[in-house]
């Protein structure tokens, strides 16, 4: 039972009691038929053979108001491609896979590279970009959602009632982001706990007011991946294909839709997913050269918003960072303590050293070149440099999985 | 055995003796010396006044009771005819009583019937229960008519009963055969049922006589047999079914495993048959439809739901193995009702039961620990209904049923879909 | 000068003699290896080919094995798990055949204790995987039962029941293995006397009262009960 504090400038929306999934699905069925759904889902072969994925497809099995499902499938030889096939036949929604390593995709990405896109590094913004694409091409869907591969604890209420604020024509919503709380026997989540939220505090110190930030803070869980939106959105977004694709995702929202039309929604009463490792010193690994990005969409965002970011002014965030981040720290630690929850101070203060120099990384880089953009270019535009490219996406896939 | 096999050869002299028959009437019984003799005499009185020109046999197949049932069998006998009789009875009605041979179980004892029926070369077979004590003579006319002079192969029953009877047909076994095969059969498992020689021939050619199916679960057995075989079914409406109480300690779980086991054992061998089933349509049906009065049946809900919480807080790692997170919580959300609220939405319902098929078909459990898990989502179940259709008219109830089964049949791509993925694939 | 020059040459030679006996052993080692790599990969493959064929992913998935290998994290199949295990344990016989084909008296020693101790190893890892699927069967199935017959503690039981159960089956394992058998029984019958006596002695003084009161709520329930019950026919 969560309370019902509305958090700054976009619209919360609560778990409050026990709701009836029935309700909702039966609901979710019907708006589907003004406003049909598509889900995307990037995933790694891996995830195929890991805990999480029989979970996921028994729950999608039982899902009636999607119209399609469109899947990513990264890192998978061609058996793996038929297996994965196999692996989603249970549902009952039409699925498709999109195989990135298989001889039609990889000539797609070719096509962009030949025509100047840089349509990134494999990872997940890569495969949710052309998820959309594929979406749009079809032009079957007004909803999307998307969420991971490696949600251990999935239920499909958390599907529910992601798509729901978007796919409700009542509610008039744009894009909707998914949040939860990370407890196992401790506290999980925390780039989102010691990173995000205390580094926003200390820039909005250090800046004053500014719409973007007030907008990041209002998100319970910014660096959550599950999120739904209408379609149109991911004709006319660009996705970062680092690490900051979260962060970077919001900013494009920002800058497209008003807050009014934004929303988060309490998904799950717990969530569980694969853990990241935290390399201390190389940034090119794990959660180092997440957090890196993470940053680095932060400051981008902010510069193009006429932020000037000067070497004081990073000097002061890591020290301004280190404060809130400690606050923080002791924040929390009370409320693991009422909670009963297993509490590493030390490896706690542990992250936030490593934090701070992710921060000071990541400051540096920017400084080096300020222009280097990880974003993926819009379907839009994309689409009017290549005329036939959703007709060619669209064969590719649907030759795939003949 | 010895002695069994003496007494088949024994069996057999008076099959042969008899030669040959139009109509075969099987009695399986276990201790029943209370009730049968009104059986035989309903049907004696059924052949002798609906079918006088046929040459008929009641087959008595005992499973060795100790109270002399066999004896009250050979001689129950109408002594005056005249008060029932329309016609003067022309062929005389043979009789024969014996213990069958073989696993101890119902299976076995229809086993021989069907036996006897082929040896004599029956045109039309009857079983009906030895506890029995609503028979009336018509259930004869209107069991074996439809096989004698309008081609049906199988028979089933159409009963009238108390709205809260018959839980167990009504939310499992009912809305799942109907969803599975497409026919609109209400009874499955009634237990009296007539059909053709020629389906007890093709049950006899089935290999099943050593499985479960010899010791429980041959209703539903002969029933989705005849259906999935593409025999013409027809149901016929026969009054009220009152009967003996059954053994009161008879635990419900083992009564839903084997009833349940049964159907899922089914669904193994005739997959390929109900897997492209959509909808389902009504079967013809026989006799004069009437109502009777409800009278008030006491039933401690409240135990139930009490039982269905008990499961809630013990079986929780088993049934989120088997229902899913999603459908778990539902259920969990159900448990935090109050008595009075408890409501067991019909969808969730379908989703459990094809849930469990599932988990059955990919040998997620034991079977028996499987099957006997669901006891408590059952009490549940049951429950739930009993409380909404506390004030319905049988009408009203049999319409709630309705909704279930269509929801049985909206929901039934799901379990195809689930189904078709290649068994011991889930690692 | 000669003499100095023995004096070098000398234990060349003796090294050179040691090495001319050892090589060819080594050589034999080496190709012992090689075979044993080779057939122990070939069993393998047998191995998991045939428990495909006896369909041995699903009964573990049944048994709850599959569950017990995931807890420990191993997310593949049972089968090719059990297929790696046999194949390492082959690997491990032919290390130690091949060490033995060096002939130094100590390596022989330690390859007869442990080749000695194998069969026990395996009888015990067979004791322990065969009781801890039938303990999970077990408490299971009481489990089940309990709570269909309404009994509050139904986990509880169900729980306790296995605990003890694994606590036979170590014990059995532990005799198995020769681990201080005298000490594994002492601990054994001192633990499960323990808990048996502490059962009696629990309720014979301090639950005087609950078991009466159960004893009492079950047979105040049962009429209740058992009309509910036969008012309905479930058929």
């Amino acid at each position: 039972m969560s309370d019902f504090y509305q958090t700054g400038v976009i619209t919360t929306l609560h778990q409050l009691g026990k709701t009836s999934l029935e309700r909702i699905e039966a609901e979710l069925c019907d708006f589907a038929r003004t406003r049909p759904i598509a889900l995307a889902l990037p995933a790694l072969y891996s995830e195929f053979e890991g805990p999480a994925m029989p979970g996921i497809v028994q729950e999608l099995a039982k899902v009636k108001y999607l119209n399609e499902i469109v899947l990513v499938l990264d890192k998978a030889s061609e058996a793996e491609f038929q297996r994965a096939r196999e692996f989603m036949s249970p549902i009952s929604t039409e699925v498709r896979i999109i195989h990135n390593d298989g001889k039609r995709i990889s000539a797609i990405y070719e096509t962009f590279a030949r025509n100047g896109f840089s349509v990134g590094e494999r990872g997940k913004g890569r495969s949710a970009w052309i998820a959309y694409g594929y979406v749009l091409a079809r032009a079957r869907s007004g909803v999307i959602a998307l969420h991971d591969c490696d949600i251990v604890t999935y239920s499909r209420e958390m599907l529910a009632r992601l798509c729901y604020p978007v796919a409700n024509p009542n509610l008039d919503y744009a894009f909707c982001k998914g949040y939860y709380s990370r407890i196992s026997s401790k506290m999980n989540g925390r780039v989102t706990r010691l990173l995000v939220t205390p580094m926003i505090r200390a820039l909005q110190q250090l800046i004053g007011p500014h719409a973007f930030l007030a907008f990041l803070d209002s998100f319970r869980y910014p660096l959550s991946g599950e999120f739904s939106m209408i379609t149109e959105l991911a004709r006319v977004n660009r996705i970062p294909w680092d690490w900051g694709l979260e962060v970077g995702s919001l900013a494009e929202v920002h800058r497209n839709y008003s807050p009014r039309r934004v929303c988060q929604v309490d998904i799950a009463a717990n969530y569980e997913h694969k853990h990241q490792v935290l390399s201390a010193d190389d940034a090119s690994k794990g959660l180092m050269k997440m957090t890196v990005d993470i940053c680095k969409s932060i400051f981008r965002t902010l510069a193009s918003e006429g932020v000037v970011f000067s070497d004081g002014l990073f000097k002061s965030l890591l020290v301004s960072y280190l404060r809130q981040a400690e606050d923080t720290i002791m924040k929390y630690e009370a409320d693991a303590a009422i909670n009963g929850l297993r509490f590493d101070r030390n490896e706690e203060a542990t992250a936030v050293e490593a934090f701070t120099r992710a921060i000071a990384m990541a400051a540096q880089a920017f400084e080096e070149n300020p222009m280097a953009t990880p974003l993926i270019p819009n379907w839009n535009r994309v689409s009017s440099a290549i005329p036939g490219i959703f007709d060619m996406l669209k064969l590719a896939v649907d030759e795939d999985n003949k | 055995m010895m002695n069994a096999v003496t007494l088949r050869t024994e069996v057999h002299e008076q099959v042969e003796k008899i030669g040959s028959a139009d109509i075969v009437v099987g009695i399986p019984s276990f201790n029943n010396a209370n009730t049968i003799s009104h059986v035989v005499r309903a049907v004696q009185a059924g052949l002798a006044k609906y079918f006088p020109t046929r040459r008929a046999v009641i087959v008595n197949s005992d499973g060795g009771s100790s109270d002399g049932t066999m004896e009250v069998v050979r001689n129950a006998s109408i002594e005056d005819f005249s008060a029932i009789l329309l016609h003067h009875r022309v062929e005389p009605i043979s009789r024969i009583a014996f213990p069958y041979s073989g696993i101890p179980g119902k299976g076995s004892a229809f086993r021989s019937i069907f036996e006897i029926a082929r040896t004599l070369e029956a045109k039309a077979c009857v079983v009906v229960d030895s506890d029995l004590r609503s028979i009336t003579p018509e259930w004869i006319e209107l069991l074996v008519k439809p096989v004698l002079e309008d081609g049906y192969d199988y028979v089933a029953p159409l009963y009238h009963r108390h709205k809260f009877d018959g839980t167990i047909t009504n939310s499992i076994v009912y809305p799942l055969t109907r969803a599975l095969y497409g026919k609109r059969v209400r009874q499955p498992i009634g237990g009296d049922f007539g059909f053709s020689g020629r389906v007890a021939g093709f049950y006899l050619s089935k290999d099943v006589w050593e499985s479960d199916v010899a010791r429980f679960g041959i209703d539903i057995w002969m029933t989705t047999t005849a259906i999935a075989n593409g025999f013409r079914i027809a149901q016929s409406f026969l009054g009220a079914k009152i009967h003996d109480a059954k053994d009161p300690g008879a635990d419900l779980s083992s009564m839903l495993y084997q009833v349940v086991s049964a159907n899922f054992d089914l669904m193994e061998e005739y997959a390929g048959v109900w897997m492209p089933v959509h909808g389902s349509e009504p079967v013809p049906t026989f006799g004069f439809q009437y109502t009777v009065g409800l009278e008030h049946v006491p039933v401690n809900t409240g135990r139930m739901l009490g039982l269905f919480r008990e499961g809630l807080n013990n079986l929780r790692e088993i049934w989120l193995g088997i229902l899913g997170a999603g459908d778990f919580r539902e259920v969990e959300r159900l448990g935090a009702l109050a008595d009075d609220a408890f409501c067991f939405p019909i969808g969730l319902w379908t989703r459990v039961i094809y849930d469990y098929a599932i988990a059955f078909h990919h040998n997620k459990l034991p079977p028996e620990h499987l099957i006997k898990s669901l006891t408590p989502l059952y009490l549940g179940k049951t429950a739930s209904f009993i409380l909404a259709a506390a004030n319905m008219e049988g009408a009203e109830a049999e319409a709630e049923i309705e909704k279930l089964c269509k929801a049985f049949e909206d929901n039934k791509e799901y379990l195809v879909m689930s189904w078709s993925k290649h068994k011991g694939d889930q690692t | 000068m000669m003499d100095f020059l023995n004096l070098i040459f000398e234990p060349l030679q003796a090294v050179f003699q040691t090495f001319r006996v050892f090589l060819p052993n080594f050589l034999a080692m080496l190709v012992i290896m090689l075979l044993g790599i080779l057939v122990a990969w070939l069993i393998k493959f047998i191995v998991v080919k045939s428990l495909h064929a006896v369909h041995f992913d699903s009964w573990s998935d049944r048994m709850g094995f599959t569950a017990l290998i995931r807890k420990g994290d191993v997310w593949s199949r049972p089968s090719a798990m059990l297929g790696s295990i046999t194949f390492w344990f082959l690997i491990i016989l032919t290390l130690m055949i091949g060490l033995g084909a060096l002939k130094i008296p100590a390596i022989d020693s330690l390859v007869e204790q442990v080749v000695g101790y194998m069969p026990r190893a395996f009888s015990a890892a067979v004791i322990l995987i065969v009781g801890y699927v039938v303990a999970g069967f077990v408490s299971q199935g009481v489990l089940i039962a309990a709570v269909n017959s309404g009994y509050h503690y139904a986990k509880l039981i169900a729980g306790a029941l296995r605990i003890l159960l694994m606590v036979l089956i170590l014990a059995m394992a532990m005799e198995q293995l020769q681990i201080a058998p005298s000490i594994v029984l002492a601990a054994f019958s001192i633990i499960f006397g323990g808990i048996v006596a502490a059962l009696s002695i629990s309720f014979g003084v301090g639950g005087i009262e609950a078991a009466r009161r159960m004893i009492e709520r079950e047979t105040a329930e049962k009429p209740d009960a058992g009309k509910a019950k036969d008012e309905i026919d479930p058929l």
